[in-house]
């Protein structure tokens, strides 16, 4: 009975993992074959002439490797802002006594809800208005906004945990609010850095509608916006917009494999302090 | 009493500090909070009202985008609607029971822990743009592997145009989505099991209860705050769906999968109707908080 | 001899015949009402920017921007390559770097760039409602100083579809209309030897393909345009040029029988299955290459096609391209058309260079449509010049159709403004989703166009 049920439990997670695994491997091969094979008889196989020219078209003509700079720049920058205004915030909110934390607190927690669309017609208007659109800021300044509820609530989970003892003991040796922040708490946070780190980066990575809105020059796009285009561009040849799609992903896959325990406890403590 | 006096102004001055430090603590969150957040949202408020196309001023119209929205034919808000709510059921009833039995199975240790944990993740990290081309790609009518795979197994009566025929649009939708977030909700809900104290399972084991049971009965109801947090996440979010019915079937065929997103981006930019663009804003957000609190409320409903 | 003929005839034609377009009609009510102030905007944003242009226009070298919609796999992709080298030498003070979109996506993309006045210096438009919206935004800039030294090169007909309150706002390319093409040797598979003439023999001649499981039709149910090819063909056939005319221009309801009749005509070509039924679910890239791979009978679609059926060596013995047969001879005829110039290169108001930048358009213009129309990309809308004999046969048949025809009526989403277009694309789209019927068409669309 219990050598069954084990069974079972087993066959599931080999199921779900070849769900899983099966149309990252077909995109690699798709990536590396002609027409010809892929339309041909070599639909899942490994790919028979490796054509590494469609890595050479995707990067080439489908300026990959600008997208892919440009949405490292945009997601790095993004996190770092809302990391840094999270923290302030939730230091004030957390650590300094006074009447209106909580509704503050509740208040930037409506962001957990509102849907990324809500704001996109007036920020949309304003920006245009002021020649504001096509720049890196474009995207950073809504997605920092946009991250920030999450990283405020995962930093109020770290923060909570740090004694209040050493602010007292920082506010004896003299050490202002700001000093208590900068010198104390900054350093002491640093675990909760990739937790917030990994939410932000899920938020920003792929986000494709404000990206797609509002970037419509060629040299700030991001990766999602530059896949829509290239596959605009090469509709009936597959093997671009393979390569393109695993220029997209493969890096990330790998840095998280390699990672995937830490980035895993990191998200873990996000789900456990949130 | 000078000494009062000299005490009650430090005091003030020293509240007058510390007010100012909260105060500078909080500018740069509350600034980007309120300037892309908050102030967007109550502009659309008042937009919602009016007919604009972007550039002139706008004439206030009062409902009429509200009213518009549900009887103009051409505007298929309520089939979009309806497409999210669908998407949210199976969120809720396929993706996160799913995700529940993959965090069970995952909490109890089995061989290989780490390697599943890893592998059902991995679709979380790859952009939504990525997964609906690939899926296009599975999808495609003469040359994806899907047809080919049923065409392999003689299934032939089962093939379909999967993103072109109103029958299975939605459905090649709902797919992708599930396994995608799967990995999310997974690793959210192992988190939890993970949070539970072996005694507590050890307590339980003695008592008798099987392995299942103890999930049932312990485990469960201790991880029941992240379900919930899970459940907001997934209606929420079938609500905000955008990418995938963008590359997947860009709301065709015939606008039978149209979303409020794909919607709203319309009347921006082929419609030049920035009012009810705004219109269709509101009544997203409206539909977020009362989805949120609704699932809030069942939750507290059920603790009872 | 017999090409030279047939060029004269063409433009004797297209001078005479009443190019029903948007252009006074459209445009008449937005001046009425608030284009005025609109206007006077783009008159000082083109001010400011000609007293601009001028104090840094002299020779100094410039860079000009363009987007457009000649990417890899459209059929003007070579003509603008042609066109562009030939400007680098003709005038290496100007750098242009251009950039290509694929054609539904471009429209949501210019439109975002206008309202945003991030566009390019120059761009490409679709004329009538679709450039008459941004000119009514103030965001164009007038052509009229530049178009004095093309005038003879240029025939002013042309420019209908882009004139404004008597002022002219875009350069056009080619002129196309919608066409009947055809695979003869599957229509030989079937026993005719030619498009049939008439509609009865025609839907004969489907009946007989079908028999032998040949799909009469491909039509690309995921981007709307394509399906309109046929819906307003048979409409205009059905209820006449001017009646298509005047709804398309709003002097007219939607509200007409003759116009639900037609949808009902539409529909049972679908119901009875002379429409690949995959369609629904490809793209306008995909059901061309199934027609040049000889998996339909016909195509409707416009006749820039030319260009590709003519460079496929295989497929164009094969292809014969026609006019759509008439349904009913009480109102309508044959030499009645959809199409006409839509095509269109337009200089953005905010461009710094805008004077220049509109000499130059005209320029490139000029070479787009020479290259364009020796390739089969559609019917030159300048005066053709050069040696014209290597145009391909299928142009050729074009050429006669239009020379021979008596009315064109633009193709309805450009004839219409943005909010309307898409009310009446969306109704299209459900009519060949078969969700409507002709009567919910013509009530849907006179209840929501307004």
């Amino acid at each position: 009975m219990v050598g069954k049920k084990k069974t079972f439990v087993y066959i599931l997670l080999v199921i779900w993992t070849i769900i899983n695994l099966f149309p990252i491997y077909f995109m690699f091969t798709f990536s590396l074959k002609g027409n010809d094979e892929i339309f041909g008889e070599n639909v899942v196989g490994l790919p028979r002439h490796w054509l590494w020219s469609n890595y050479t078209s995707a990067l080439g003509t489908g300026n990959m490797a600008l997208y892919f700079f440009n949405s490292l720049l945009v997601t790095a920058v993004s996190i770092a802002i809302s990391i840094m205004a999270a923290m302030m915030a939730t230091y004030a909110l957390t650590r300094i006594k006074w009447k209106l934390s909580k509704l503050t607190t509740a208040f930037f927690m409506l962001g957990l809800t509102i849907p990324l669309q809500a704001s996109i017609v007036p920020v949309y208007v304003v920006l245009s208005r002021l020649h504001m659109l096509n720049k890196y800021s474009t995207l950073i300044v809504p997605y920092s906004a946009f991250t920030l509820s999450m990283s405020i609530l995962i930093c109020t989970g770290f923060m909570v945990d740090i004694p209040y003892d050493l602010d007292e003991a920082a506010i004896i040796d003299g050490c202002g609010l700001f000093g208590t922040f900068f010198k104390i708490i900054m350093p002491l946070m640093k675990p909760a850095l990739s937790t917030i780190g990994i939410y932000a980066y899920l938020q920003c990575w792929n986000e494709f509608m404000f990206a797609n809105v509002f970037i419509s020059d060629a040299k700030h796009r991001t990766l999602p916006v530059g896949i829509k285009a290239l596959s605009g561009a090469y509709t009936t040849d597959w093997g671009p917009i393979g390569a393109a799609l695993v220029i997209a992903t493969f890096p990330t896959l790998i840095t998280y494999v390699a990672l995937s325990r830490k980035i895993q406890d990191s998200f873990i403590a996000g789900a456990v302090k949130g | 009493m000078e000494r009062d006096k000299s005490a009650l102004q430090q005091k003030r001055n020293k509240d007058l500090k510390k007010g100012l430090a909260i105060f500078l603590f909080l500018l740069p969150g509350l600034l980007l909070f309120v300037s892309i957040l908050i102030a967007p949202i109550v502009v659309s408020l008042y937009t919602s009202l009016l007919d604009w196309n972007g550039n002139t001023k706008g004439t206030f119209i009062g409902l009429a985008n509200y009213t518009e929205l549900f009887t103009n034919g051409s505007i298929k808000f309520m089939i979009s609607l309806k497409n999210s709510l669908i998407l949210a059921l199976f969120s809720v009833f396929i993706q996160l029971p799913l995700a529940l039995l993959l965090a069970l199975i995952l909490g109890r240790k089995p061989k290989g822990e780490r390697f599943y944990l890893t592998v059902f993740f991995m679709p979380v990290l790859i952009s939504t743009v990525v997964i609906g081309q690939l899926w296009l790609k599975i999808y495609n009518p003469d040359y994806g592997i899907l047809n080919r795979f049923l065409g392999a197994i003689h299934l032939e009566n089962l093939q379909h145009i999967w993103v072109g025929d109103p029958k299975t649009a939605l459905g090649s939708i709902v797919v992708p989505t599930i396994w995608q977030y799967v990995g999310y909700h997974m690793l959210l809900m192992y988190a939890g099991v993970k949070g539970v104290s072996p005694d507590l399972r050890e307590a339980a084991m003695i008592d008798g209860a099987t392995k299942w049971q103890t999930d049932r009965f312990i485990v469960i109801p201790i991880i029941k705050p992240i379900i919930r947090v899970s459940v907001i996440f997934a209606v929420t979010g079938s609500l905000k769906t955008y990418d995938l019915v963008r590359i997947l079937t860009d709301g065709g065929p015939y606008q039978t999968t149209e979303v409020p997103s794909t919607l709203l981006e319309n009347m921006l930019f082929l419609r030049n109707r920035y009012g009810m663009g705004s219109t269709i804003s509101v009544m997203l957000i409206a539909l977020c908080f009362a989805f949120a609190l609704l699932i809030s409320a069942a939750f507290k409903e059920k603790d009872k | 001899m017999e090409k030279k003929r047939l060029v004269s005839m063409l433009l004797a034609g297209v001078m005479t015949l009443s190019l029903v377009g948007c252009g006074d009609t459209a445009s008449a009510p937005a001046a009425g009402d608030n284009g005025g102030a609109a206007t006077t905007e783009a008159g000082a944003d083109a001010g400011a920017d000609t007293a601009a242009a001028d104090a840094g226009a002299s020779d100094g070298p410039i860079s000009l921007s363009m987007w457009c919609i000649a990417t890899e796999s459209d059929s003007n992709r070579k003509s603008y390559e042609k066109a562009i080298e030939d400007m680098k030498t003709n005038h290496p003070d100007v750098t242009l770097t251009w950039e290509a979109f694929e054609n539904e996506s471009y429209k949501t993309k210019i439109k975002a760039a206008v309202s945003a006045n991030e566009m390019p210096d120059i761009f490409f438009t679709w004329s009538c409602a679709f450039l008459g919206d941004f000119v009514n935004a103030g965001k164009v800039y007038c052509l009229d100083e530049a178009y004095e030294n093309y005038k003879n090169e240029l025939p002013e007909a042309m420019l209908k579809n882009t004139t404004y309150d008597g002022k002219h706002y875009g350069v056009p390319l080619t002129m196309n209309i919608v066409g009947l093409f055809a695979n003869m040797d599957l229509l030989k598979e079937a026993g005719y030897d030619e498009i049939p003439g008439t509609y009865e023999e025609f839907i004969k001649c489907c009946d007989a393909l079908k028999a032998k499981k040949i799909v009469p039709f491909g039509c690309a149910g995921k981007e709307t345009w394509c399906v309109t090819e046929y819906l307003e063909s048979i409409i205009e056939k059905s209820a006449g040029a001017s009646t298509l005319d005047a709804i398309f221009a709003g002097t007219d309801t939607w509200n007409n029988q003759d116009v639900a009749d037609s949808v009902d005509t539409f529909q049972k070509l679908i119901k009875d299955g002379y429409f690949d039924p995959s369609g629904i679910g490809l793209s306008n890239d995909e059901v061309k290459a199934n027609f040049i791979a000889g998996k339909y009978a016909f195509y409707m679609n416009g006749t820039w096609n030319c260009a590709d059926f003519a460079n496929d060596a295989n497929f164009l013995p094969k292809v014969k391209v026609g006019e759509f047969p008439v349904i009913n001879a009480d109102k309508s005829k044959l030499g009645q058309l959809i199409g006409g110039p839509s095509d269109t290169l337009a200089v953005s108001a905010s461009s710094p260079n805008a004077a220049r930048a509109a000499d130059y358009t005209f320029e490139l213009g000029k070479l787009i449509c020479h290259y364009g129309y020796l390739d089969g990309c559609g019917l030159p809308a300048w005066t053709p010049y050069g040696d014209v004999s290597s145009v391909n046969p299928l142009t050729q048949a074009v050429a006669d159709i239009v020379a021979k025809s008596d009315s064109m009526v633009l193709f309805g989403d450009t004839a219409m403004a943005a909010d309307k277009a898409q009310t009446y694309l969306s109704y299209v789209d459900q009519v060949y989703g078969c969700q409507i019927d002709g009567k919910g068409f013509i009530e849907g669309l006179a209840k929501d166009i307004k």
